[in-house]
C-alpha cells in the first residue's frame, strides 16, 4: 500500500510539472497582455515599461524557470489584478469561501440524493419513484444559474425573505447552496436508484434473502454497499468542481469566492493567477482520483490496488 | 422494523439527515434579512439639520443616518485601486477618486469650474499655465495640500517604472512627458513644477487652450504617502490619507467599499451625503433585482442594462419615471474599415457601405432609447458638433450603394471578399446593431459578413497590430474632456485606425493649439470633421445615450435639468471630478424604501 501510494504521489508531481509547462506556454500564446490600451494604442516605450514592470520582457524560458523556482520556495507571485496581496494570500482569502459553499452543497446533495434514490428504488414505479425521477431530471437539465435567477426573483424580489446576495451571514448560504446542490442531488438520486435496482436482482441478494435477512438489512449491508461503486465513480469528480467555486453562482449571489478568478484571470491576462489556479485544479483532481481509488478498496473488497499479489 | 433495531451507525446517519432537513426547513422559514432599524425613533429635530461638515440639509432631507448612498460597482474583476493616477483601467468602475480634489471639476453642463485650483492663467506664449491652489486644503493627517503633491503625482504618472496605463493622455501635451515615459529624460524634467507651495505651473509642448478641461483628471496623491507606501497606499484604510470630501473606512475585497465624509475636508466640493457604501454586484443581470429589492440606490445604465431590462423598465410606470437617459461620455459607435488594404482602400466601396446603413430602422428596432442616430462623430451637445450638416452626406440609399459598388468593380457583390466584422467584447445592443448591418450588406449588396464578438484583449491586440488585423469593425469612443481636440484626436495618423489624411491631421492639430477666436477654432474642427465624414473611412452609426436608474429619493440641484433640459446623473459621476458630488442628497421619501444601511 505504501509503495502504491508513493507511486501515485510521484505521478502527481509529474502531472504538476507537465501541466505547468503546458499552461505556461498556452497562456503566453493568447494574444494581448496585462496592459490596457482600450482607447489608443500604447507607444512602444509605454508598452515596454509595462512589460518590464512585470518581468514579461524576458525570454519565456527564463520567465518559466524563475516562476517555478519561486513556486518551489512557496512563492506563487503577486496577482496583477490585486497587487496588494499575494497569489497565495488571495487564494487563502477566497478559496475557503468557495469550499464552504461547495461542502454545504455536498452535505445537502448527498444524503438527500441517496434518500431520494433509495425511496425511488424501494417503491419502483410508484408515485414516489415518479416524483423522485422528475425532481432528478429537473435538477440535471436546468442549469444552476437559471435556478439561481429564479431563486433571486422569488425569494428576494417577490417575497423579500432574503437579500438578493451578499456574504457573511448564515442566510447568505441558502440560495447559493440550493442552486449548487440541485445537480449533484439529482445525479446521486438517479445513480442510487439505478444501481440499487441492478443489485437487487443479483444472486447474492437472493442468497441473503433466502438466509432470512430482513429487507432493511439486505438494503444496508448488501445492496447499498455494492450500489455505491458506480456512485463513487460519478460523484467523486463533482467534488473538485464544487469546492473550487463557480463563477455563475458566486457572481449572481455576490459570494466573494474563488470562482470568478478562473475567468477574470484569463480575461485580464493575469499570468500568476492563471498558473496558480490551474495548478491547484490539477493537483486537486489528481488527489480526488487517488482518494476515489482508495475508497474502491473499502466498498469493494475485490479491488486490490497493488494487484498480482493473490 | 423499529428504529431501535437499526445499527447505531445507521441511526446516526438517519438522525443527521433528519437534522439537516429540519435545518433546511428552518432556514427557508427564517425571516428576511433586514437592516437593523436603529434610528427609527430619532426625534425630528427642530430647525435646519446640518451634516458633519456643517452643510445645511434641505427641508425634505432624510435624517443624517439615512444620508447614505448605496452604489453598485461591477465586481466582475477584483479592482486594484481607487486612484486615477495609479491605474485608470484597474479602478472600480464607479465611486473612485474621492480622496483629493482635482484641479478643476465639471458641472452638469460639462463646464470647467474651479476645484483644488481657485484660478488659472496662461502667459502670452500660450505655453505656460499658472494654477493657484486653494490655500485651505488640508490632508486629514494635518499637513497642508501643496503644489508639491501635484508635482509628485504627475511625475509618478510619467514614471517608466510605474508604467501608468493612461500615460498616453498627457503625451504631446505636457512638455517632456513623452520623453519621460520613454525613459529619455528624468521625470523631474516634465513640464509640471511647483513655483511655491500654492502655485503650480504647467508647460505644454504647443499651445493647449484645452488644458484646464483636460486637468479634470488631476486628483492628487499625497507626496509623503506616495513616497512612504507607494501608489497603492489608498488600497488600505490604515495607510490611506485624504484631502477630499470623503475618507476610506472599509475595503473588504470583492465585497464592499465604505467611505465616510471627511470631517477635516477644507475644500469647496462639500457633500450632503454622509456615507457611501459601494457594493459589488458581480453580474450586470443582478443589478435590476438588487435595485428592485431596494438594496442599491442607483444602476449605471451604460452598457449594463440589457434590452430585456429596458423592456421591463418601459412597461412599468414607476421604473420608467426612475430611468434617466443622458449623454454619458458623448460616446459614438462607428463602423471602421482598414483603408490601407483592398477592398476598403477604394472610396467607392466605402461610400457604398455608408449608403446601406439604415439608421432609422436600427435606432427604432435595436438601439431604441439607448441612442440617437449619428451622421458624424461629434454628438449633438458636444462643442463643435455639426450633426445636421452631415445628415444627407450618406443617406440610406440602397440603389445608389449598388451603383457605387458596381462602379468599384463588384457588381452585385460579385468577387467581393467575405468579411469578418469584429467587435471587442460588446454587449447585446452593439452586437445586434452589427448583426443588422451585416444582414443589410448581404441583402442589399450581396456581401457575406460574419460577425465575430471577440475577447477584449485579443481584439485590441489585433486592432493595434501593424498592419492592423482588424479589417472591419464596429467600435466606440467616448470623451475624456469636453473639447473637440480630444474626440477628433482619435483619428489622427498613427492613432487607433490605419486611416491617414494629412489635411485632417493638420486641421485638427492647428485647431487644437489655436488660441484665437473660439468661433474660428470651432470652424476648423468642423472642417476636419467634414473630411472625416466625406472620406467614409468611418460610418457613424449612433451616439449612445445611456440611461441610469435613480431612486426617487435621490434629489438635489445636480439632478435638476441641465441647460438642455436633461435631468440625470451626469458624467463623470460622483467623484471629485464633478460637482455632482456636492449636489445630491437623500430625501425623506427614502423611508418608504429602505432603512438606514449598516
Amino acid at each position: 500500500m505504501a509503495r502504491y501510494l508513493f507511486g501515485r504521489l510521484a505521478g502527481i508531481v509529474i502531472v504538476f510539472w507537465i501541466v505547468s509547462v503546458v499552461i505556461f506556454l498556452l497562456m503566453h500564446a493568447i494574444p494581448g497582455g496585462p496592459y490596457n490600451e482600450d482607447k489608443v494604442p500604447l507607444t512602444a516605450e509605454a508598452k515596454a515599461n509595462y512589460l518590464r514592470k512585470y518581468g514579461l520582457d524576458r525570454p519565456l524560458v527564463e520567465q518559466y524557470l524563475l516562476y517555478m523556482g519561486n513556486v518551489l520556495r512557496g512563492d506563487f507571485g503577486v496577482p496583477f489584478q490585486s497587487p496588494t496581496e499575494s497569489v497565495a494570500g488571495l487564494i487563502a482569502r477566497t478559496w475557503p469561501v468557495s469550499a464552504s459553499l461547495g461542502l454545504a452543497a455536498l452535505l445537502v446533495a448527498l444524503p438527500a440524493g441517496l434518500l431520494l434514490g433509495i425511496l425511488a428504488a424501494a417503491r419502483q414505479n410508484s408515485w414516489v419513484d415518479y416524483l423522485a425521477s422528475a425532481t432528478a431530471t429537473l435538477g440535471l437539465t436546468v442549469p444552476n444559474f437559471v435556478v439561481a435567477v429564479w431563486l433571486v426573483l422569488l425569494l428576494a424580489v417577490q417575497l423579500k425573505w432574503l437579500p438578493t446576495g451578499g456574504w457573511g451571514e448564515w442566510y447568505h448560504y441558502i440560495m447559493p447552496v440550493t442552486a449548487l446542490a440541485l445537480a449533484p442531488l439529482a445525479l446521486t438520486a438517479r445513480y442510487t436508484r439505478t444501481s440499487i435496482l441492478e443489485v437487487v436482482r443479483s444472486d447474492y441478494v437472493r442468497t441473503a434473502r433466502s438466509k432470512g435477512l430482513s429487507d432493511r438489512q439486505i438494503l444496508l449491508r448488501h445492496t447499498l454497499r455494492n450500489a455505491m461503486i458506480p456512485l463513487l465513480t460519478i460523484l467523486a469528480p463533482q467534488i473538485p468542481n464544487l469546492i473550487t467555486g463557480t463563477i455563475f453562482i458566486e457572481s449572481i449571489f455576490r459570494v466573494p469566492g474563488l470562482g470568478k478568478f478562473f475567468v477574470s484571470s484569463i480575461l485580464g491576462r493575469d499570468y500568476p493567477m492563471i498558473m496558480a489556479l490551474l495548478l491547484l485544479v490539477a493537483v486537486l483532481w489528481s488527489l480526488v482520483y487517488l482518494i476515489t481509488d482508495l475508497l474502491y478498496t473499502l466498498v469493494d473488497p475485490r479491488v486490490r490496488l497493488e494487484g498480482k499479489k493473490s | 422494523m423499529s428504529w431501535s433495531k437499526l445499527p447505531s451507525r445507521t441511526q446516526r446517519t438517519a438522525l443527521l439527515l433528519l437534522v439537516l432537513v429540519a435545518a433546511l426547513l428552518l432556514q427557508a422559514c427564517a425571516p428576511a434579512a433586514t437592516a437593523p432599524d436603529d434610528g427609527q425613533e430619532a426625534a425630528v429635530p427642530a430647525g435646519p439639520v446640518v451634516n458633519t461638515l456643517g452643510k445645511e440639509l434641505p427641508a425634505d432631507a432624510a435624517p443624517l443616518d439615512q444620508q447614505v448612498l448605496v452604489y453598485p460597482y461591477n465586481g466582475w474583476r477584483t479592482f486594484t485601486t481607487i486612484d486615477f493616477f495609479q491605474a485608470v483601467y484597474e479602478r472600480a468602475d464607479s465611486l473612485t477618486d474621492l480622496l483629493s480634489d482635482a484641479l478643476v471639476r465639471l458641472d452638469k453642463d460639462f463646464q470647467v469650474n474651479p476645484g483644488a485650483a481657485t484660478e488659472w492663467s496662461v502667459d502670452e506664449s500660450g505655453l505656460v499655465w499658472t494654477f493657484k491652489l486653494d490655500p485651505n486644503l488640508m490632508w486629514n493627517d494635518g499637513t497642508p495640500v501643496t503644489a508639491d503633491d501635484y508635482v509628485a503625482t504627475f511625475r509618478y504618472g510619467a514614471d517608466p517604472e510605474h508604467a501608468w496605463d493612461f500615460s498616453w493622455y498627457y503625451q504631446g501635451v505636457i512638455r517632456n512627458w513623452t520623453q519621460a515615459v520613454a525613459g529619455e529624460v528624468p521625470v523631474e524634467e516634465i513640464g509640471v513644477r511647483a513655483v511655491d507651495a500654492q502655485t503650480l505651473e504647467f508647460t505644454t509642448e504647443a499651445p493647449a487652450p484645452f488644458l484646464p478641461a483636460m486637468l479634470v483628471y488631476s486628483a492628487t496623491f499625497q507626496k509623503a504617502a506616495l513616497e512612504a507606501h507607494g501608489g497603492l497606499y489608498n488600497s488600505n484604510p490604515e495607510t490611506s490619507v485624504s484631502a477630499g470630501p470623503y475618507q476610506l473606512v472599509e475595503w473588504t475585497k470583492d465585497q464592499r467599499l465604505v467611505y465616510a465624509i471627511n470631517p477635516d475636508y477644507k475644500g469647496t466640493n462639500v457633500p450632503y451625503i454622509e456615507r457611501i457604501v459601494v457594493v459589488n454586484i458581480g453580474q450586470p443581470s443582478q443589478l435590476m433585482p438588487a435595485y428592485e429589492a431596494n438594496e442599491i440606490d442607483f444602476v449605471n445604465g451604460g452598457g449594463t442594462l440589457s434590452p430585456a431590462d429596458l423592456e421591463i423598465i418601459g412597461a412599468d410606470p414607476d421604473l420608467n419615471a426612475q430611468y434617466h437617459p443622458h449623454y454619458g461620455d458623448f460616446r459614438t459607435y462607428y463602423f471602421a474599415f482598414d483603408t490601407s488594404q483592398p477592398p476598403f482602400d477604394n472610396l467607392l466601396v466605402r461610400q457604398a457601405f455608408a449608403h446601406v446603413l439604415d439608421r432609422e430602422t436600427i435606432l427604432a428596432n435595436v438601439v431604441k432609447r439607448q441612442g440617437m442616430a449619428a451622421y458624424s462623430f461629434l454628438m449633438p451637445g458636444f462643442p463643435a458638433a455639426n450633426s445636421s450638416a452631415h445628415q444627407e452626406t450618406y443617406a440610406f440609399n440602397v440603389e445608389g450603394a449598388q451603383q457605387l459598388l458596381a462602379e468599384a468593380g463588384y457588381p452585385n457583390g460579385e468577387g467581393f471578399p467575405k468579411l469578418t466584422l469584429k467587435l471587442r467584447a460588446e454587449g447585446p445592443t452593439p452586437l445586434a446593431v452589427a448583426q443588422a448591418y451585416a444582414a443589410a450588406l448581404k441583402e442589399s449588396l450581396g456581401i457575406e459578413v460574419e460577425v465575430n464578438n471577440m475577447d477584449f484583449k485579443a481584439f485590441m491586440d489585433e486592432l493595434n497590430a501593424k498592419p492592423t488585423g482588424v479589417q472591419f469593425t464596429l467600435i466606440s469612443y467616448g470623451m475624456d474632456y469636453l473639447d473637440p481636440s480630444n474626440m477628433l484626436g482619435v483619428f489622427l495618423s498613427g492613432g487607433r485606425h490605419p486611416w491617414s489624411n494629412a489635411e485632417y491631421d493638420s486641421l485638427v492639430r492647428d485647431a487644437s493649439s489655436f488660441t484665437g477666436d473660439p468661433a474660428e477654432r470651432v470652424q476648423m474642427f468642423q472642417e476636419a470633421e467634414t473630411i472625416l465624414v466625406n472620406d467614409a473611412a468611418f460610418v457613424f452609426a449612433y451616439h449612445q445615450t445611456p440611461g441610469d436608474l435613480i431612486k426617487p429619493y435621490l434629489k438635489g440641484p445636480a439632478l435638476e435639468p441641465d441647460a438642455n433640459g436633461v435631468a440625470a446623473w451626469h458624467w463623470p459621476g460622483f467623484s471629485s471630478f464633478s460637482n455632482l458630488l456636492s449636489g445630491v442628497y437623500i430625501s425623506n421619501e427614502v423611508s418608504n424604501y429602505r432603512q438606514a444601511p449598516d
